[in-house]
């Protein structure tokens, strides 16, 4: 049951830390390697927030709107002139997180800061005692996960966005401002990122160069993924479950890994990971 | 036909020779100015440039890499550390006598190489992409460097290796032999990287599917270039490991595959002296400056870092380049080789036995039938075009005549060898020759270089010259001289108009002495007199050398004129099979272009 239950919670942390990634990757076929330094952000609002002695949760519309309007910013001046070069986005995005990163040791310091927990203690689920944050983590990464597909189901915003997903040439023709579309895009992209930097709080310390060791595996489940919401939920449980059952009885070390293992041989056996079109 | 001599781009030989002699002279140069500056530097900066200098060997090799070959890599970092934790284990446990030393040496080069191979297989496939290769090399150093924190005693974990043996060196001795491996690497890398095999490097970045296509085999290339430049890497980690006496999980990590990215990219990627210059010029400032102002380092060069993949994605380099540009120069042409006439292949015998048969084939993507119950067979020196209205599947029968990996039912065969499964490259062998539709060419080649590489599957290329001459087929030479390409052998393929380089390409596909030929819509966008000439080009060939072309076309005036056979396709059957007349007179040919038809 424990396993179970460490199972689905890790498969919500990864799905919540690598949604704003898949968002941004899936419209404008960009790789956002600042996506660590935007759940970097997200935790320091959390700080912020704790500092000035706010509710803990106003953490989260708080580091949603920072993100995005930051997002909104690294858009307009650092990914549109970049639209044709993919693989030299990944590198500007990636000199932009070390950008941030820097700043916000310049601003807090590079030590490890302390926020107050979102919700402590334990519940009992079936008999068994679990943290009671990790419960909260996955009935966050199901809401955000249910937002985000209405978003792209159910609005005009989500019509244009698979719409150039689909075929980017054709919806400018058909008049949609794709422009728009992406800078939204981006900052939606980046504003879920830092939400999920302030979810992470409780469960990792917060320093200036936390978000790296999440971004490569928020990286490999969005390559496996290939840009689909459902495929990206799919990845997150497999790729969780190995990364949970191989640390338990084999290894952690192995299982730290084990992501980006598996993602590269998924991807080697079938370039289009677990989203087959 | 003009008969007279093709133009002699060749420079004066004077000029030649100094040319081919400046890398050796540079490298002269600086290594004597290395072996005296230990003696002029202060102790900090001798130690300072001496890890400079190293990483100024892995910047090398990831410019090949990425600046050359278009493989962006994280990866060198990961080959570096094993090679310095190699030559750290071993020479910890054993002592450094000089056998171990050795030994040490040649498993600090093997290890790496061998990994190398095994990355360089996992990422380089038929239809592999360049990002596919960009996230291996991202997990291969968080992997090695997740196993050094788990080697326990043997890797140290995370505290790394100290107290080894080094080589009996002082500081001085340390600083001229990584100024001896840094101008031997640069210097190996200069000169191939101007080779004719170097050039390849190139053309496999500008468009790797036309080199399969020109039977090279991109994909063997780029994993030669992984296991080499792993065993470099891990040379530069041997050195490293002795100079500095330490090794640590850092040196194999991630972060540092970064850092080298970006040290090349200031530097300027693809220029070899840049990323040389940029990485030692950016270590010695970071390390003289990172006392006083970390934090601030870190922020400068990143925000650098950003402003030049922005706007000046050549690097510094490109302002160096600029600069010089500025200054008055002579010879700014290219040096191009001499074109001479190869002596002709046996010509084919006109024979009834076919050279390619096609027979039941069948494509679908997904439900949709693209290609049903196709059936044919061309003979050498037919000259077959296909035609029908869009969509009728025409490009589709050409992949799969082209490409065995497509998948496919029924069968293929050219000269009675099948070719299911076979990559392009390998069909290339076979002798069938491919052009596309929209001209795919090596854009950032000369005409010269990309003909050459059009005959490397059979000639080879020289791995540290460029060859003086460039012999072709006759039909080959004939085809630049009707379109005055005999003329631009040293132009910028990117400065070719667009019929240009449609002839640059058909020249490159007949110069592999193809014995079937395949030309998706060689004519379309050219000029009335274009057309002409490669309609004569393509009977010669046919009539005269006996290859068989088959010919995709939609200019109906154009294929009667030229055709021995027409074959019509329509929503993914063939339809027709017959000569001129008996398909232009065809009332079902016409009612399918009215419009009509559809069943």
């Amino acid at each position: 049951m424990l396993l179970i239950l460490d199972i689905m919670t890790t498969a919500a942390i990864l799905f919540v830390v690598a949604i704003g990634l898949l968002a941004i990757f899936g419209v404008l076929k960009i790789i956002n390697f600042a996506h660590g330094a935007w759940l970097t952000i997200g935790a320091y609002c959390a700080v912020v927030t704790a500092q000035l002695g706010f509710n803990p949760w106003l953490a989260l519309p708080l580091a949603f709107l920072v993100g995005g309007a930051l997002g909104g910013l690294a858009e307009l001046f650092i990914i549109r002139p970049l639209y044709r070069r993919p693989l030299d986005a990944i590198l500007a995005t990636w000199g932009l997180g070390i950008v941030i990163g820097q700043l916000i040791t310049l601003g807090f310091g590079r030590d490890v800061q302390f926020t107050p927990n979102l919700l402590s203690g334990t519940v009992t689920v079936l008999g068994t005692d679990y943290s009671a944050y990790r419960l909260v983590a996955l009935a966050a990464a199901l809401v955000i996960g249910v937002a985000f597909a209405a978003t792209m189901e159910g609005t005009r915003l989500g019509l244009s966005a698979r719409a150039v997903i689909m075929n980017e040439t054709l919806a400018r023709g058909l008049g949609i401002d794709t422009a728009r579309v992406r800078l939204i895009t981006f900052m939606i992209g980046a504003g879920l990122a830092a939400l999920a930097g302030v979810l992470l709080t409780p469960l990792t310390s917060v320093d200036p160069t936390m978000g790296v060791g999440w971004l490569i595996g928020a990286f490999m489940l969005v390559m496996v993924a290939n840009g689909s919401l459902l495929a990206l939920a799919i990845a997150c449980l497999l790729f969780g479950a190995a990364q949970v059952l191989i640390s338990t009885f084999v290894s952690p070390i192995l299982g730290s890994i084990a992501i980006a293992i598996l993602a590269a041989l998924v991807l080697r056996v079938s370039p289009k990971g677990f989203a087959r079109a | 036909m003009r008969n007279d001599a093709p133009a002699l781009a060749t420079a004066a030989p004077g000029r030649w020779r100094l040319s081919s002699a400046a890398p050796i002279l540079v490298a002269a140069l600086a290594a004597a100015a290395l072996w005296v500056a230990p003696s002029v530097l202060d102790p900090f900066a001798t130690n300072v440039l001496t890890r400079s200098m190293i990483y100024a060997v892995l910047a090398v090799t990831v410019d090949l890499l990425w600046g050359f070959m278009g493989a962006l890599t994280f990866g060198q970092a990961a080959f570096f550390g094993i090679g310095a934790y190699a030559a750290a284990m071993l020479l910890g446990q054993y002592g450094g006598a000089p056998q171990w030393m050795a030994a040490a040496l040649g498993l600090a080069v093997a290890v790496p190489a061998a990994l190398g191979l095994a990355v360089g297989w996992l990422s380089f496939y038929h239809r592999s992409t360049a990002l596919y290769a960009s996230v291996v090399s991202l997990v291969v150093p968080i992997v090695v460097v997740q196993l050094i924190y788990s080697g326990g005693e043997w890797t140290g974990s995370s505290s790394g290796l100290v107290g080894f043996d080094v080589l009996p060196f002082e500081i001085e001795g340390y600083f001229r032999l990584a100024a001896i491996v840094m101008v031997a690497v640069t210097l190996a890398a200069w000169v191939f990287a101007r080779s004719d095999a170097g050039r390849a490097l190139v053309a496999v970045r500008d468009n790797d599917a036309r080199c399969a296509y020109l039977g090279l085999d991109p994909k063997r290339l780029q994993v030669v270039m992984t296991t080499v430049l792993a065993g470099v890497a891990g040379l530069a980690g041997f050195v490293f490991a002795n100079a500095s006496g330490v090794v640590a999980p850092e040196n194999a990590g991630f972060l540092f595959g970064t850092e080298l990215v970006i040290w090349v990219a200031l530097g300027g990627r693809g220029t070899l002296l840049g990323p040389v210059l940029g990485t030692i010029g950016i270590d010695y400032l970071g390390a003289n400056l990172s006392g006083d102002l970390p934090f601030l380092w870190q922020l400068l060069l990143g925000a650098t870092f950003v402003a030049v993949i922005i706007l000046l994605p050549g690097g510094l380099a490109e302002i160096a380049k600029r600069a010089f540009a500025v200054l008055p120069s002579k010879g700014a042409e290219e040096t191009a080789p001499r074109l001479v006439a190869r002596p002709p292949k046996p010509i084919q015998v006109a024979s009834e036995h076919p050279l390619l048969t096609v027979s039941g084939l069948a494509k679908s993507y997904g439900s949709l039938k693209v290609l049903e119950n196709i059936d044919l067979a061309i003979r050498p020196g037919e000259l077959v075009s296909l035609v029908g209205p869009n969509g009728a599947g025409k490009t589709t029968l050409m992949r799969c005549l082209s490409d065995g990996t497509e998948p496919i039912s029924g069968a293929i065969t050219v000269d009675g060898a099948p070719i299911a499964g076979l990559a392009p490259d390998r069909i290339v062998a076979l002798g069938v020759g491919r052009k596309f539709q929209v001209a795919s060419v090596f854009e950032s080649l000369t005409v010269a270089e990309c003909l050459l590489l059009a005959r490397a599957s059979q000639d080879g290329l020289s791995l540290v010259g460029q060859a003086g001459t460039l012999s072709l087929p006759q039909a080959a030479l004939d085809v630049m001289r009707m379109t005055g390409l005999d003329r631009l052998l040293g132009t910028s393929v990117r400065l070719l108009s667009h019929g240009q380089k449609q002839a640059l390409e058909l020249s490159m596909v007949v110069a592999l002495e193809p014995r079937i030929i395949l030309l998706d819509e060689p004519t379309a966008g050219l000029t009335k007199a274009e057309r002409t000439t490669i309609g004569t080009v393509l009977k010669t060939l046919t009539s005269d050398l006996g290859i068989a072309a088959v010919l995709v076309e939609h200019d109906l005036d154009f294929v009667r004129e030229i055709s021995s056979r027409i074959v019509v396709l329509h929503q993914g059957r063939l339809v027709l099979d017959g000569t001129v007349d008996e398909v232009v007179g065809s009332e079902l040919v016409k009612t399918i272009y009215s419009g009509g038809g559809h069943d």
